[in-house]
């Protein structure tokens, strides 16, 4: 399944300002990639991240996750969609202060309408499977910043999705915790083929992403491809900036 | 769901501050809810169960019969119980009383004071229930209060240890009393005393106790006749009405009349008819009259008859001579007989000419009531004109039926109306608490009022709380609120989570305020008021505050708390479910 982005174009009012956060960006993002968005902060990196997600609605330009057309789906079948075929993690684990890890990890597939027992069962194993099995009854707050992330790569992978949307998932950890969170996720994703997008300004995330777009203001103006290990130069895609107003 | 409300309840917990603060002001309004409640229900059961069952009952039937001194009494007992065991279920009726009572001098032992004497019927069979709330209520703890109903001790009697104090007298002492029978004539009777309350209740603190059929006697009623009729329904706020308005229907009276035998020279059967004295009534007499001989005025005199003219010929009748009539009352064995004069002799169709004597009413009644014919088989015997009759307009009934009224106010001015009136028959009401003990039932409007405000104050106590609280919760947990749309919640499930939250905790805290309320019950009932001459002091249940709580009323305040609860919360809970999921995961605090 394929993410495909045409001529998007993303506009916040502040203050009855408009504020252009995305302007103009076209990309595809094939099956299985591991790619990363880099950009100083600001450039719209959560933005792009939320319009593929669902969680937002672009002001102009297209957007494709599959055969769905985002534009076209209402609210409903949006949160089908990230239920179902999208993961989430979040620079700041965004986990649920009063659940249990295991309970965290559940919880999505409560609302998949999984039965407990299956529930019970496929929680712990991906939860075992990144690492944690010995803290599956321990809330977030008893839990370290790269153990909540793991829970949160859990609660993302636990619903066999397609996608994952991670949005700087390492920014808040420490270079050690963030590179083995980072193999943790490139593990997964060659294993069970999951597109993985992660947005980042960490130099070595970048080092790891196989694929690096790079955000200025809204708009990409590098685009490169990496194959095992090795670079492999990608024309860079140059957009005329329009304004949209 | 269990999920759910797991996650509801973990929230509760994680802001426990607040929280608590909330639930228990929830907690301490449904107290208040509760325990007003219960208080509104107590009173009104001494209302309706205690009250207004000794002063007036539900349904009352009244009698007044005589012009000057209103008599209240029925010749016929057996026949007011008939109509009422055939009108009223019997699964309706709790009991049925007869209403005696008379104030008097009562001298004891050097002292003497006022006593109002209450007739009580021992003779009769009332249901276990209500034979131990009476029990209960007369808590006679010298003597017995079945010796009330011993015929070897003359007129025996109950009363309170106050009224005992204040006679100066004991157990087996003499009372002598004074007192007017219902006739008006000075009387004096002696009555034993057999025993004393501990009376609580201010009513009967005053009250010497007879058996019914004791002061019956001594107020001159005769065994067949009864006073004012009270009835005591099982639910009266539902059925009082209805049964009122059944009865009247039942007691609709029929024409009056008195078959007898008129002699004069010779002996023949006669059929006495009223004329009423209104002027409608005497109006429609001089216009139909024919009269062989007389005049007119003298016809429609108080102190003759008029008899038709081929009775007066058979037994020689002829204005100015006297007559002789008599006739079988319904309870005596002997013939009751009476003279009187024929003031003129009237024509008309055969049959009236040769049965009837018209009489004026005020004559009449004074006959028939004294000696009651009965009218039930004397009705074959006697000649009644045909309802097409000019004059059956004009003719006397039984008893005056007064019309049904809804309230004190109109009960009193259809009073007034009655007394210009001058009704010569006797006049039977038939009446609810509603117009008789109306004061009484406006206290249910002011305790209506303490519950409203009750309910205000935990309306706005919840309102307040819940939509304040709600924000909070959801300012603090908005990037949460991102987080588990992103993971693909519903909206609709978002806004269930922050309602059932509340719900949960209106649920224990409508809990605590039950088990609160009727901790502060039991307390304010542990306090013993004396109010001996403070009128308030009926709201009391043996000098205590009477609670009444009911599982229903407590389930259906817990309902309509929770529903309030619910309904305040849905519209916080709906904004944060309709924030946008991407707005929400931005916001940090
Ligand atoms: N809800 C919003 N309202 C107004 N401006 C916003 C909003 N969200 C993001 N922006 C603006 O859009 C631009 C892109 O933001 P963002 O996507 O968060 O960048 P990044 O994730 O790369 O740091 C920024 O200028 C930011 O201030
Ligand atoms: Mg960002």
């Amino acid at each position: 399944m394929q993410i495909s982005i045409k001529n998007l174009y993303k506009n916040y009012q502040l203050n009855g300002l408009e504020v252009p956060a995305i302007r103009g960006i076209d990309l595809t993002i094939k099956k299985g990639e591991f790619s990363a968005i880099a950009g100083p902060s600001g450039s719209g990196k959560t933005t792009l991240l939320n319009i593929i997600g669902g969680l937002d609605r672009p002001t102009a330009g297209e957007i494709r996750v599959g055969n769905d057309d985002l534009n076209k789906l209402n609210q409903k079948e949006l949160s089908d969609l990230r239920l179902h075929r999208i993961g989430f993690i979040f620079q700041a684990y965004n986990l649920i202060p009063v659940l249990t890890a295991l309970e965290n990890v559940e919880y999505v597939l409560l609302l998949q309408g999984v039965l407990k027992e299956e529930r019970t069962t496929r929680s712990t194993r991906i939860l075992e499977e990144v690492g944690l099995g010995e803290y599956i009854n321990r809330f977030p707050k008893e839990l370290s910043g790269g153990q909540q992330q793991r829970v949160a790569v859990a609660r993302a992978i636990v619903s066999e999705p397609e996608i994952i949307l991670a949005d700087e998932p390492t920014a808040n950890l420490d270079q050690k915790t963030g590179a083995l969170l980072l193999d943790l996720m490139h593990d997964l994703n060659h294993k069970k083929n999951i597109t993985f997008l992660f947005s980042t300004h960490d130099q070595m995330v970048m080092e790891k992403a196989r694929r690096l777009v790079y955000l200025t203001d809204g708009t990409s103006n590098s685009d490169t491809f990496r194959g095992h290990g090795h670079f492999k130069d990608n024309k860079i895609k140059k957009k005329s900036k329009k304004k949209s107003n | 769901m269990k999920f759910l409300l797991t996650i509801s309840l973990r929230n509760l917990l994680r802001q426990k501050r607040r929280n608590i603060f909330l639930g228990s002001a929830m907690a301490f309004g449904v107290m208040i809810l509760i325990t007003a409640n219960s208080f509104s229900h107590g009173v009104s059961d001494i209302m309706f169960n205690k009250l207004i069952v000794y002063m007036t009952g539900h349904v009352g039937i009244t009698f007044n019969e005589g012009t000057g001194r209103r008599i209240p009494i029925f010749r016929d007992k057996e026949r007011i119980l008939k109509v009422i065991q055939n009108n009223i279920k019997k699964d309706e009726i709790a009991d049925v009383d007869e209403a005696i009572g008379m104030f008097c001098r009562a001298i004891g032992n050097g002292k003497a004071d006022n006593v109002v004497v209450v007739g009580i019927d021992m003779s009769k069979q009332v249901s276990e229930e209500l034979e131990k709330e009476y029990m209960e209520s007369f808590n006679v703890v010298e003597g017995s209060y079945d010796d009330l109903a011993r015929d070897d001790i003359e007129n025996p009697v109950l009363l309170s240890r106050q009224k005992a104090e204040s006679l100066n007298v004991k157990r087996n002492d003499v009372i002598r009393i004074r007192f007017q029978n219902v006739y008006g004539q000075d009387m004096a009777a002696r009555a034993v005393v057999v025993g004393l309350m501990a009376n609580d209740n201010l009513f009967m603190q005053g009250v010497l106790f007879v058996e019914l059929k004791n002061i019956k006697k001594m107020m001159g009623y005769r065994p067949q006749e009864c006073g004012n009729i009270q009835i005591i329904l099982k639910n009266p706020v539902r059925d009082a009405v209805k049964t009122a308005d059944r009865l009247h229907e039942a007691l609709n009276p029929g024409p009056a009349f008195i078959a007898g035998t008129v002699r004069g020279a010779a002996k023949a059967g006669v059929t006495i008819l009223p004329f009423m004295a209104d002027n409608d009534s005497k109006r429609i007499m001089r216009e139909s009259f024919k009269l062989a001989s007389g005049r007119l005025d003298d016809v429609l005199a108080k102190d003759g008859v008029m008899i038709g003219r081929r009775l007066a010929g058979l037994i020689g009748a002829y204005p100015g001579s006297k007559i002789s009539i008599s006739f079988k009352p319904r309870f005596a064995d002997k013939d009751a007989s009476f003279t009187c004069k024929v003031n003129g002799i009237f024509t008309g169709p055969p049959d009236e000419e040769e049965k009837l004597i018209y009489m004026h009413e005020s004559l009449f009644y004074k006959y028939f009531y004294s000696n009651l014919p009965d009218i039930i088989k004397d009705k074959d015997k006697a000649y009644i004109p045909p309802d097409d009759s000019p004059f059956s307009k004009a003719l006397g009934t039984e008893w005056v039926l007064l019309d049904r009224t809804a309230t004190t106010d109109d009960a009193t001015k259809k009073e007034a109306q009655i007394a210009k009136k001058k009704i010569k028959a006797m006049t039977m009401d038939v009446n609810t608490m509603y117009e008789t003990a109306s004061d009484v039932l406006k206290l249910e409007g002011v305790l209506n009022l303490v519950t409203l405000i009750a309910v205000l104050i935990l309306f706005f106590i919840i309102v307040l709380g819940v939509i304040n609280t709600l924000r909070m919760s959801i300012r603090e947990r908005t990037r949460e609120i991102g987080t588990i749309r992103a993971i693909g919640m519903q909206k609709r499930d978002v806004r269930s989570i922050f309602i059932l939250e509340t719900v949960s905790l209106t649920f224990f805290a409508s809990i605590c305020g039950v088990v609160l309320a009727f901790i502060v019950m039991e307390l304010l009932s542990l306090i013993k008021f004396n109010v001996v001459d403070n009128p308030m002091g009926i709201l009391l249940l043996n000098q205590r505050l009477h609670f009444l709580p009911t599982i229903s009323g407590i389930i259906f305040n817990i309902l309509f708390i929770i529903l309030i609860a619910a309904a305040t919360a849905y519209f916080p809970s709906r904004r944060a479910a309709a924030m946008s999921a991407a707005d929400a995961l931005r916001h940090y605090e």
